[in-house]
């Protein structure tokens, strides 16, 4: 129970970052954050006590394994935040371009 | 690779980006080819041969990678990679259905096994490997762009 506490204090970090912060950088960091946190969940879910990673192996005969389920979504979801920091990242790159700011309490004109 | 001293970072960087990039291809490569029979894969090994590029980029200067790899190559390297998994998969249809697994087999956890799983691994590793370099060229041509307005 305190790994699922701990894991949703590392989510509110990312929260946190993305909430209060004003700088843009800062703010694709926290997002980064909250998907890590996300995935460390998901991966904890499926973990059993002594359960070793689900491969095999010659001459061995794997008999308590953790749940792959979950870390097949953690390995689509990692690709997917991969995307998502890549569009973050260039819609940055495009505002800093345009307002010569990453501070969004400084970002005014919206239009042209 | 040429010598230029004011591309790039210092003398430090560029030695041990020249002794280590070698080894940094030739480990994502091992980790494509044994995909099949260890943890790894095409999308590992990809991203680990994308990272060894950029690498190559943040050492020598952008003029290093792009001239080795243009924009155009990079997206046409990948949309080569989509279609060649198609491919592979449609010709499942041969022995049956759809992502059919037509080759022999072959013993368990040789290099050379498992029918077309390995090939559905190469052919990832060539997409994610340009896909990924794609996306960080795209940030250095967008930030060129944005230079001569």
């Amino acid at each position: 129970m305190t790994l699922y506490l701990l894991c949703l204090f590392l989510f509110c970090v990312g929260l946190y970052g993305v909430l209060r912060k004003r700088n843009i950088v800062k703010i694709i960091v926290g997002f980064a954050i909250m998907g890590y946190a996300m995935n460390l969940f998901f991966v904890m879910l499926g973990y059993k006590m002594h359960g070793r990673s689900p491969i095999a192996a010659i001459d061995q005969q794997v008999t308590n394994m953790v749940d792959t389920v979950p870390q097949e979504l953690v390995h689509t979801s990692i690709v997917i935040g991969l995307g998502l920091t890549a569009l973050l990242i260039a819609i940055a790159i495009k505002i800093y371009e345009k307002c010569g700011t990453f501070d969004i309490t400084k970002i005014k004109r919206l239009k042209g | 690779m040429p010598n230029n001293p004011l591309a790039g970072m210092s003398i430090i960087v560029k030695s041990i980006t020249r002794i280590i990039i070698s080894m940094v291809m030739v480990f994502g490569i091992y980790i494509v080819a044994h995909g099949h029979v260890s943890p790894g894969g095409g999308f590992a090994g990809g991203v680990i041969i994308a990272l060894s590029f950029v690498l190559l980029m943040l050492a020598f200067g952008k003029g290093v990678a792009t001239s080795k790899i243009t924009k155009t190559i990079a997206s046409n390297l990948e949309s080569v990679g989509a279609l060649m998994f198609l491919l592979i998969a449609l010709s499942g249809f041969s022995g049956g259905a759809f992502f059919m697994n037509i080759l022999a087999k072959g013993a368990p956890f040789k290099l050379f096994s498992a029918g077309t799983i390995p090939l559905y691994n190469y052919v990832l590793g060539l997409k994610v490997g340009v896909g990924l370099f794609a996306i960080y060229l795209a940030f250095v041509v967008l930030e060129k762009a944005g230079k001569r307005k």
